[in-house]
């Protein structure tokens, strides 16, 4: 007994992290156990080298994504509160992070080009009409281009920026709208989906989007994208989603937050009706 | 400023305040992924969920709470929702990772590189939970109270779970060295 508790302390102590007192219980005890010194001599080496393993630093690029999630996570912050959608990383137009891809690079720097065009037709004050909407479409199509692209890379951060960007297309596109419904059900990563819902609630105006939204509760494996989309079920007060929710309340097997969740969700719908 | 008081800032709205978090512990969140995962660039992302979740859910943290113990929280929900979605879970080191023993003769050299190679194994082969909680402990140095305020358990269970861990460790560290000179 009294060798198992000294034994215990042993990280503790080959951590530098044992009080006084307590080092000097188990030096007294080492003195007269030669298993417990064993024991401690094993442990060592073993500590020992798992201080000599490397570390790894991770690249520095990382730093720039984080940013760049943060920088569009405040654009959208300040655009949500001019009146457009808000919350998570909606912003005012600007070019995404385009990794060591060429056609990326070629993407941007043709839709900084039309952009710079755009300008100078937008600043003529009459007369330009025809050429002015031609070009708009061509600011559209590569947005939309850019988007989809970005929800097919690999990386999550790279997809999310893909989710992000679909925010700055100008009307509602279907082949955006499929790619972010494609990510909301199916996405690997929990923050994509997460985006997706928020980017999908421009979307809403279409009931087939709303019917889409409500299938996708329950069938998600994560809580945090169940409730986001509950949430913006009652935000839209989809009463057609009433009865999946109702029965994803009673649902023993979901996740009792969801499940409160959901009970509020219906709660609130009713009072609203 | 202190990192409580700078994620205080964050959850009042500051959010550029963040950049000072992520500078001060994106390398430990790393590391903790790195041992958790043997891959980089799956450790790499699961950083920038991990912000990216403490961005969004800001509102949620308490204050008095430790900033390492709340950002460890969220770092092992980021994990655990991985590994649930990339069963099984491939833990086998990276190529490349060598012991720091620069100034050593080559033959010592060699049987370190063995060596750490052998560790990395037995690591690599640890059930999950105790091979993070030996993570927390030596790789990135936080306190048994830290460590249990992560694992939402008492701190005598901490020092009880670091031992087995490191038994463990050890067992199958000297059984891979056994199998090796055989």
């Amino acid at each position: 007994m009294i060798c198992e508790r000294i034994r215990e302390q042993i990280p503790e102590c080959l951590a530098g992290r044992l009080d006084h007192a307590a080092r000097e219980r188990l030096v007294a005890h080492l003195e007269t156990c030669p298993a417990c010194r064993a024991e401690l001599a094993e442990l060592n080496a073993v500590w020992r080298g798992m201080g000599s393993l490397p570390e790894l630093e991770p690249d520095p690029a990382m730093r720039s994504r984080f940013l760049e999630v943060l920088e569009a996570y405040q654009a959208g912050r300040a655009s949500g509160s001019a009146g457009q959608v808000g919350d998570p990383g909606c912003g005012p137009f600007r070019l995404p992070h385009m990794p060591h891809r060429w056609w990326q690079a070629g993407l941007a720097l043709a839709l900084l080009m039309v952009g710079v065009f755009l300008g100078r037709y937008v600043a003529e004050p009459r007369g330009a009409g025809p050429e002015v909407a031609q070009l708009r479409g061509q600011v559209e199509s590569l947005r939309q281009l850019v988007t989809l692209s970005l929800l097919q890379e690999q990386s999550p951060s790279s997809r999310l920026r893909g989710v992000t960007y679909s925010y700055q297309l100008a009307q509602p596109d279907a082949q955006v709208e499929q790619a972010l419904l494609y990510a909301v059900n199916h996405d690997s990563n929990v923050n994509v989906r997460l985006s997706a819902v928020d980017a999908l609630e421009k979307y809403a105006a279409n009931p087939r989007i709303r019917g889409a939204l409500a299938n996708a509760v329950p069938v998600q494996d994560s809580p945090l994208v169940q409730i986001a989309l509950i949430d913006l079920l009652v935000q839209l007060n989809d009463k057609e989603a009433a009865p999946a929710l109702r029965k994803l309340a009673q649902d023993a097997q979901a996740d009792n937050q969801v499940r409160q969740h959901a009970a509020w969700a219906i709660q609130r719908m009713e009072v609203s009706q | 400023m202190e990192d409580e008081q700078v994620m205080l800032d964050v959850r009042a709205g500051d959010v550029e305040k963040l950049e000072l978090l992520f500078d001060r512990h994106h390398r430990a969140l790393f590391r903790y992924f790195l041992h958790l995962t043997s891959n980089r660039a799956v450790s790499e992302d699961l950083v920038q969920e991990v912000f990216f979740r403490i961005l969004k859910y800001r509102h949620t943290y308490q204050p008095g709470t430790r900033f390492c113990a709340w950002m460890f929280q969220v770092g092992r929900n980021v994990h655990m929702d991985h590994a649930v979605r990339h069963k099984p879970e491939v833990a086998m080191p990276e190529r490349g990772w060598d012991v720091r023993s620069p100034g050593a003769p080559p033959d010592l050299q060699a049987q370190s590189r063995q060596e750490a190679a052998l560790l990395r194994r037995a690591l690599a082969a640890m059930p999950p939970e105790k091979r993070e909680v030996l993570i927390m402990s030596r790789f990135l140095d936080l306190k048994y109270e830290e460590i249990a305020s992560v694992l939402k358990c008492e701190t005598g269970a901490v020092k009880v779970r670091v031992y087995r861990a490191l038994r463990e460790l050890s067992d199958r560290f000297f059984a891979l060295c056994g199998e090796r000179a055989s």
